[in-house]
């Protein structure tokens, strides 16, 4: 298996008041490709520093970060939004659909900024909520979706324009327990369907059903850094 | 898409976007209405003059047509000179004086008379009756009648003047009521007469013989009449020759407050809206800045953004602004009632003229000043830290 | 001697003439009898004159039957809107002269009289309008209301205009406060989970509305105030005139506050109804 991602010394501090805080420090990892990394750690601990900078909406400060062969912390802003449009999908807590647009709506929107065709998306919508099991709800804003429905459209957006890389940040910190299992299904199923993915979670089922865990403390990592 | 996002965060908050639109709404009215004004009156003005297609005026030497009482000596003279020049196809000779006629209770009525030559006078047209025909014909406007008490066929008797040695009228004479006319150039709260130029001439004794006070002069088309006007000055020293572009420069000049005044508050209306729009955009922006560090994140490069939120100004201020147009088009004649109400403002005209033209200026002023509105906010929006601004998000 | 032709002066002493004035810069006196002048502060501005000055005037350029007067006086422009903007210049010269020189014979444009007291002049108003025929007798206070419907026209023109931007300034106002209100929408959602009643949340909101809308005001009529020393400026230095195109006056000033103030109000209690009137929870987008 190939090293889709490839980070060395990896560091990232914050300026608190009177002193810095070392939110990442010297962190180094591979992910390959096809794997399923969950990130785990207490909190504060520098899981989700980690995820943005892996997904390239935070820069390092010191170290470098490669994903699909290319040097992620030295790209300028305008690569890297085209980059993450193209090359990583992003699946937030708190889903972060658009409220004013539909499902289907929300599914295209990364599609429709890569300037795919009109036809080509609608049938990459139908396709992707198909997959996710809201084929039927297409036409239904996300208020009118229950946080499982919500966080399964986020899904299907984040696949929108077939990401090299799945980032998903406590993805199911808001849902109850059943719904919680059923995105852990979901996950598995993707994954076995080839995608990669990096999963940042508290969820000790979310952190089991994963073929490996980066255990994190302090900003540094503290176990299975080596696949 | 970027146009759908920002019909949609408009619509969001239904009552906002009404009120935003209604502030924008009256603001473009009031700039389409200055808009009118500043260059209504010019276009206006012109169109009155060139009423009955004459395009030059010949006026005592430094004014301009009936400003002062002055006339013009030896005026078939002057007539006969300018009909001669090379370009002019009609000249028509005008006599202004105050004539007194008794009216109902032995009050009198002082009414401005014109002695005109019919057949080429621009200066009436005919409402009822019968235009003039003889000497001893006048033709009146309602104004006149209403305050003297007469209708048409009736017999009257007008004087030009008063002699208080001898207690008596000085050139009076008995006239009939041939016609009603409505006066282009005289406002209609303004009791009017006309004559025939002779007559009025005669009645004003050795004061009005063979003098004018105005000369109306009609160039051929095709002739440029500038240059006519130049022929028409070099004939008297005594006369000035004042074009269409001259008179309205004249006006133009003396009703210049309103056109400043038209100016200044064109801008503050543009100003304030521009105002109004970046408040709203940013308030707006700011409320959703979690939404638009998300859309960063799922990758849609920060001009989509840009352009989304510009979008939603550009909108914003050209619903409003094709509201506005309407509430201006009312607002207007409101107005133009009020500004009627100058003394001595001629019935014909008119202080706000609509022009298409008008509206579209109004328009893409607003339109410009509603994109630029946007732009400030929603780049800062967009340059926002995407982590941070996230974090701070869930945090909230 | 240097010579210099004037065209255009109007003289509005007591009859309306158009006369050519022709300067002489120093000229040996010829006659006698040098009448006075009284000219356009504009002309003498325009054209050099000062007080002292001989100039030539006639009713046409290069009359023969010209007269000499010497300049004693300048005229300032009457400050009304609707001559400010007029080039032409004014002069006063003595009647007989000017009668003179327009060949206006023994006539006049218009008399005034001066009589002793109210009652003498109502009797002394039924005598001319009695025996006159051809012209009538108007006390100077009904000319003068008569002279000011310039004045009154702009007033009105001004007012509606006031009108138009008050209502679009209202909508302003109303849009933003609520707007700014709604900012608050987690703020309110706190307190009213601490259990503080929805009237205190109102009145405390309408009381930071109106404060707002004071202060907005307070600083609203600061820049009122330059604008208008502003505009004065530019204006009265075009048309050279003493002519005050904007006044803030404590009337207008009280206006603009009371009125904002209330429109600041209402938009508080409108906005804070509207969020109080919602779950807490919704207010926090839960």
């Amino acid at each position: 298996m190939t090293a889709i991602v490839e980070v060395r010394d990896l560091a990232r501090d914050y300026s608190m008041g009177s002193g810095a805080v070392h939110a990442l420090r010297g962190v180094s990892f591979d992910v390959q490709d096809g794997e399923w990394v969950a990130i785990v750690g207490p909190s504060g601990c520098g899981k989700s520093t980690l995820l943005n900078l892996l997904g390239a909406v935070d820069t390092p400060d010191a170290g470098s970060l490669t994903i699909a062969g290319e040097r992620i912390d030295r790209m300028r802003d305008t690569d890297a939004t085209a980059f993450r449009l193209r090359r990583i999908g992003f699946v937030f807590q708190r889903f972060y659909l658009m409220p004013a647009l539909s499902a289907a709506e929300n599914v295209e929107l990364p599609m429709a900024e890569a300037k795919v065709s009109r036809e080509a998306r609608r049938a990459r919508v139908q396709e992707l909520l198909g997959y996710v099991g809201l084929g039927a709800r297409a036409g239904h804003r996300p208020s009118q979706l229950s946080g499982g429905e919500q966080q399964r459209v986020a899904i299907a957006r984040a696949l929108a324009n077939r990401p090299a890389l799945l980032l998903a940040d406590e993805p199911t910190g808001e849902l109850d327990a059943a719904t919680g299992l059923e995105m852990i299904e979901l996950f598995r199923r993707l994954n076995r369907d080839g995608t990669t993915i990096i999963v940042v979670t508290h969820d000790a089922q979310m952190a089991a059903a994963a073929g490996r865990r980066i255990q994190m403390r302090d900003g540094a990592i503290v176990s299975g850094d080596a696949p | 898409m970027p146009v759908r996002l920002a019909l949609l965060a408009l619509f969001r908050h239904p009552a906002r976007t009404l009120l935003a639109l209604l502030g924008i709404a009256v603001s473009a009215a009031l700039l389409l209405d200055m808009v009118m004004l500043a260059s209504g009156m010019r276009e206006n003005f012109k169109g009155f003059l060139m009423l009955r297609g004459y395009q030059l005026r010949v006026a005592p030497k430094g004014t301009l047509p009936f400003d002062s009482d002055a006339t013009i000596d030896s005026a078939t003279a002057l007539v006969a000179a300018i009909s001669k020049l090379q370009g002019v196809i009609a000249v028509s000779p005008v006599l202004g004086a105050q004539v007194q006629t008794t009216a109902a209770g032995d009050s009198n009525v002082t009414a401005f008379t014109l002695g005109v030559i019919p057949d080429v006078q621009g200066d009436y047209e005919m409402i009822r009756g019968r235009d003039l025909t003889d000497s001893s014909s006048v033709v009146a406007n309602e104004r006149w009648l209403e305050a003297t008490g007469h209708k048409l066929g009736d017999t009257v008797t007008l004087a030009i003047g008063y002699d208080p040695q001898l207690r008596t009228t000085v050139g009076a004479r008995r006239f009939v009521v041939q016609g009603v006319a409505r006066f282009y150039y005289i406002a209609a709260t303004q009791p009017t007469l006309g004559m025939l130029l002779p007559t009025m001439q005669a009645m004003g004794g050795g004061a009005r013989r063979d003098r004018v006070s105005l000369v109306m002069v009609k160039a051929a088309d095709g002739v440029d009449a500038e240059v006519v006007r130049e022929r028409i000055a070099a004939v008297s020293a005594r006369i000035s020759a004042i074009s269409l572009e001259g008179a309205t420069e004249a006006v133009e000049q003396r009703l210049g407050y309103f056109k400043q005044l038209a100016l200044v508050l064109g801008s503050i209306s543009l100003a304030v809206g521009v105002l109004l729009v970046t408040t709203l955009i940013t308030i707006s922006v700011n409320e959703r800045a979690g939404e638009i560090a998300v859309l960063r994140a799922i990758g849609v490069a920060k001009g989509s953004i840009v352009w989304q939120v510009v979008m939603e100004g550009i909108v914003l201020t050209s619903v409003g602004a094709i509201s506005g147009i309407g509430i201006g088009l009312i607002t207007a004649q409101w107005l133009e009632r009020i500004l009627s109400d100058f003394p001595g403002l001629p019935t014909t005209f008119h202080f706000f003229v609509f022009q298409p033209r008008d509206a579209g200026i109004a328009l893409a002023m607003l339109a410009a000043a509603g994109m630029l509105a946007g732009i400030y906010p929603a780049w800062r929006a967009a340059s926002l830290p995407i982590a941070g601004t996230l974090r701070r998000e869930a945090v909230a | 001697m240097t010579v210099q032709w004037i065209a255009g002066l109007v003289a509005v002493m007591s009859c309306a003439a158009v006369v050519h004035a022709q300067v002489i810069d120093s000229a040996p006196a010829r006659s006698p009898v040098v009448r006075s002048v009284a000219l356009d502060a504009r002309l003498a501005t325009d054209h050099g004159l000062t007080i002292g000055d001989t100039v030539r005037i006639s009713a046409a350029p290069g009359d023969s039957l010209a007269e000499r007067a010497v300049v004693t006086a300048l005229l300032a422009r009457r400050a009304d809107p609707s001559e400010i903007a007029r080039q032409e210049y004014r002069a006063r010269l003595h009647l007989d002269q000017l009668q003179r020189l327009i060949s206006y014979g023994d006539r006049v444009d218009r008399f005034a009289v001066q009589s002793r007291g109210d009652r003498e002049r109502t009797t002394l108003l039924d005598a001319i309008n009695a025996s006159a025929f051809g012209f009538r007798a108007w006390p100077s206070a009904e000319i003068a209301v008569r002279t000011s419907r310039t004045f009154q026209v702009v007033r009105r023109f001004n007012s509606a205009i006031g009108v138009i931007t008050i209502v679009a300034s209202a909508a302003f106002l109303l849009c933003i406060l609520l707007l700014k209100i709604d900012e608050r929408r987690r703020d309110v959602a706190a307190l009213r989970m601490m259990g503080i009643s929805a009237n205190t949340i109102v009145k405390s909101v309408v009381i930071e509305a109106g404060i707002i809308a004071l202060l907005g005001s307070m600083a609203g009529v600061a820049f009122g105030l330059i604008v208008a020393r502003l505009v004065n400026w530019h204006f009265q230095g075009v048309y050279r005139t003493t002519l005050a195109f904007t006044l803030v006056t404590p009337q207008t000033v009280l206006f603009a506050c009371l009125l904002s103030v209330l429109l600041g109000v209402v938009a508080g209690w409108v906005a804070a109804r509207r969020l109080v009137g919602q779950p807490a929870l919704t207010l926090l987008g839960r």
